[in-house]
């Protein structure tokens, strides 16, 4: 075992959330250490296919599934430097004020114990940090007022612009949409130059993955970034009262320790319940942070909806960016539909190559052979494809727990329980109804919308925040309740969903937990 | 190859028979004429080599979609237990090998397995089964810049992935 000098934080993941946490910490002059299980990714390895992208995602410990509607691990997942915001859509919408207060409002779902004005500012000062496009005055008919984004919003392209009347036909007004993606030069970052191949991760630096904001900054400041580290346990004291350090293997398998003031979890939000679990003692026999007994608990996810159509025109559906060009909150108050609750947030405009499991040739997988490649050669130029984003409420019986299978170092692997209730089958059925709708508005020639079976987009909950040990396992800066140096980063930590993607947020959210950290040092970590 | 390290594409592969290193070449072979059912010109495209490359790699590394998705490693466990399945169940049902079926009788038993209708089945989930050999078909015949060509797609490449794999 080597033997590595204390640090003053040791950070366990470094994916989005982890980038921020590290570069706040460097920032104040702190001696970060960065432990990710992956390999280093730098910029020059972004190759531009979707197959060698492969490589970014879907790696690491097993996990099992139960439960009906089971959040497998797909493009929301990342493995290595970056995490999955080293090849995401770069979506960068908010949340809005009444998805703090669900419970308050409407005796549903759970409260978060802040409101949208604690994270507001934080929103503003993401966008400045790391370069965010959009049109903050057309989103205020949704939100409160805040700081206008520092870049204009992207260009726009036809398979994004087609839909616009359609939504209209339909009484939903569409703005565009706000993404870290940039449109012009910004902070030394390249424009982008709308070839679509974000979802293979961004060599130019246009698409703010970590590698281009924060963790690069982090590693500027000093922080070591150390890949190919896999933790297994958070190691606290005798008294079970802080964390000590954590547990680790290398790339040789050889077992590590690195001692440190502080540990943050930022891995993804499957895999911190686990390193809690895991980590379990005589003082914390539960796992750690876990008094409340809902460590593992409020898992969520999204249903998506999407509805793809043909239009009689060469959309040049490949051009833009892997995010969506225009967005609409019109459906976002949690009593919107009629027949069941929660919030649906539409989108449309993503760049579409034609392979990979989210590309055109899966939007029609019962074609093969020729009818295949005359698919693919014809019709597939007039495609275009909206989506519906929707909410999810928190459920104690959706799961994160240990199972009795064990990765290669005898630690036991979890398993995901997730089933959508019927709120969110009832959500997702009407989003597609919609989507049909606004696709005929639209003038499309052919529509399918996808009812083959919801799909689940984001993990989130697991570690969620609360106002007392009691309710929850973090506070809302994400330190745990029971060991004031542990703190755990992420979506995790979000105690519901909304229907926005959450990577704006969990850098709002970990951008707030890092400077009350900083600020707050010596109280916390010495 | 004879010691020294050659890069070739998975259809240069194929064509100079580069030995297979995780499949069998009857494996193969049924790979192959899946494959060239499921997406045209994946045979010729060296989807076989592809594979068995991919296989042979850690996980971590392998580009095969299989790794999106709740199989977990060694993969080539998937793969020996599908294209095993399909050979079995086109014994019992045509009473020959997949390679050996016409043309209409391939695509009889893809559209077969694809809606989980083989009532003989023995192996992976058949509707999974289609859809990654689907995917990885596609990958070889149109996920290439020779692909996109073919497709008449700009590939507009940042930077441009190796021919080989």
């Amino acid at each position: 075992m080597a033997a590595f000098e204390k640090a003053d934080a040791v950070i366990v993941g470094a994916g989005a959330a982890g980038a921020v946490f590290a570069a706040v910490l460097a920032r104040a002059g702190k001696n970060v250490v960065v432990l990710e299980q992956g390999p280093d990714w730098q910029l020059s390895d972004l190759i531009s296919s979707d197959i060698w992208a492969r490589r970014l995602r879907g790696s690491g410990p097993a996990i099992l599934y139960e439960g009906r509607h089971p959040v497998g691990r797909t493009a929301d997942h990342g493995w290595g430097t970056g995490g999955a915001a080293l090849h995401y859509s770069a979506n960068f919408p908010r949340l809005l004020p009444s998805d703090f207060n669900m419970k308050s409002e409407h005796g549903r779902g759970l409260d978060w114990p802040i409101s949208y004005a604690d994270v507001a500012p934080y929103y503003d000062r993401v966008a400045r940090e790391i370069g965010v496009s959009g049109d903050a005055k057309a989103e205020e008919r949704w939100r409160p007022p805040g700081e206008p984004y520092p870049m204009p919003p992207l260009k726009t392209f036809r398979h994004g612009e087609v839909w616009v009347p359609g939504f209209a036909s339909v009484g939903i007004t569409v703005a565009p949409g706000a993404v870290g993606v940039n449109s012009m030069e910004y902070q030394g970052r390249a424009a982008c130059i709308h070839d679509g191949w974000c979802g293979a991760g961004c060599p130019t630096g246009a698409l703010a993955n970590p590698q281009a904001t924060y963790l690069g900054e982090a590693r500027v400041k000093g922080a070591e970034v150390r890949p190919m580290s896999y933790v297994t346990r958070v190691l606290t004291n005798t008294q079970g009262t802080r964390a000590t350090g954590v547990e680790y293997f290398d790339s040789k398998k050889e077992r590590q320790v690195q001692e440190a003031s502080l540990v943050v979890l930022a891995a993804f939000a499957s895999q911190n319940p686990r390193l809690l679990f895991n980590s379990a003692t005589d003082k914390h026999p539960n796992g750690l942070a876990n008094a409340s007994g809902l460590l593992g608990k409020y898992v969520m996810a999204h249903a998506g909806a999407g509805v793809s159509a043909i239009f009689d025109e060469d959309l040049q559906n490949y051009l833009g960016s892997f995010g969506y060009q225009f967005v609409s909150y019109d459906r976002h108050s949690k009593t919107s539909r009629k027949t069941a609750f929660g919030s649906t947030f539409w989108n449309t405009g993503a760049a579409q190559k034609p392979t990979d499991v989210r590309g055109i040739a899966n939007v029609r997988p019962d074609l093969f052979g020729k009818e295949l490649d005359e698919f693919l050669k014809g019709k597939a130029r007039g495609l275009a494809r909206i989506t519906a984003i929707c909410e999810a409420l928190p459920k104690i019986e959706n799961r994160i727990e240990l199972t009795s299978e064990k990765d290669e170092f005898g630690f036991p692997l979890v398993c995901i329980n997730h089933t959508f209730d019927q709120d969110a089958v009832g959500l997702w059925s009407a989003a597609l109804d919609e989507g049909v709708e606004i696709a005929k508005g639209a003038g499309a020639k052919e529509i399918w919308p996808g009812r083959g079976g919801i799909a689940p987009q984001h993990l989130l909950g697991g570690t969620i925040m609360g106002t007392s040990a009691s309710n929850s396992v973090v506070n809302s800066y994400g330190q745990t309740h029971e060991l004031v140096n542990l703190y755990v980063a992420g979506c995790g930590i979000f105690p519901t969903e909304s229907s926005a993607n959450p990577t704006f947020t969990l850098n709002a959210l970990s951008l707030r937990g890092a400077e009350q950290l900083a600020t707050n040092w010596n109280s916390i970590a010495s | 190859m004879g010691g020294a390290e050659v890069l070739l594409t998975a259809a240069q592969a194929r064509a100079q028979g580069v030995p297979l290193r995780m499949l069998t070449p009857e494996e193969a072979r049924t790979l192959e004429a899946v494959g060239e059912t499921l997406a045209l010109g994946a045979r010729q495209a060296g989807i076989a080599h592809f594979v068995d490359q991919q296989l042979a790699l850690p996980p971590g590394y392998a580009l095969l979609t299989i790794r999106i998705s709740e199989v977990r490693p060694p993969y080539v466990d998937f793969y020996r237990a599908a294209l095993g399945g399909i050979d079995r169940a086109s014994q019992t049902l045509l009473g020959r090998k997949y390679v050996d079926l016409t043309d209409a009788e391939q695509r009889d038993f893809v559209t077969r397995l694809r809606q989980n209708k083989i009532e003989s089945w023995q192996g992976p989930s058949q509707s999974f089964v289609y859809g990654t050999l689907r995917n990885d078909a596609i990958d070889v015949a149109y996920g290439t810049v020779e692909g996109f060509a073919r497709l008449g797609v700009p590939y507009m490449a940042h930077i441009l992935p190796e021919r080989s794999w």
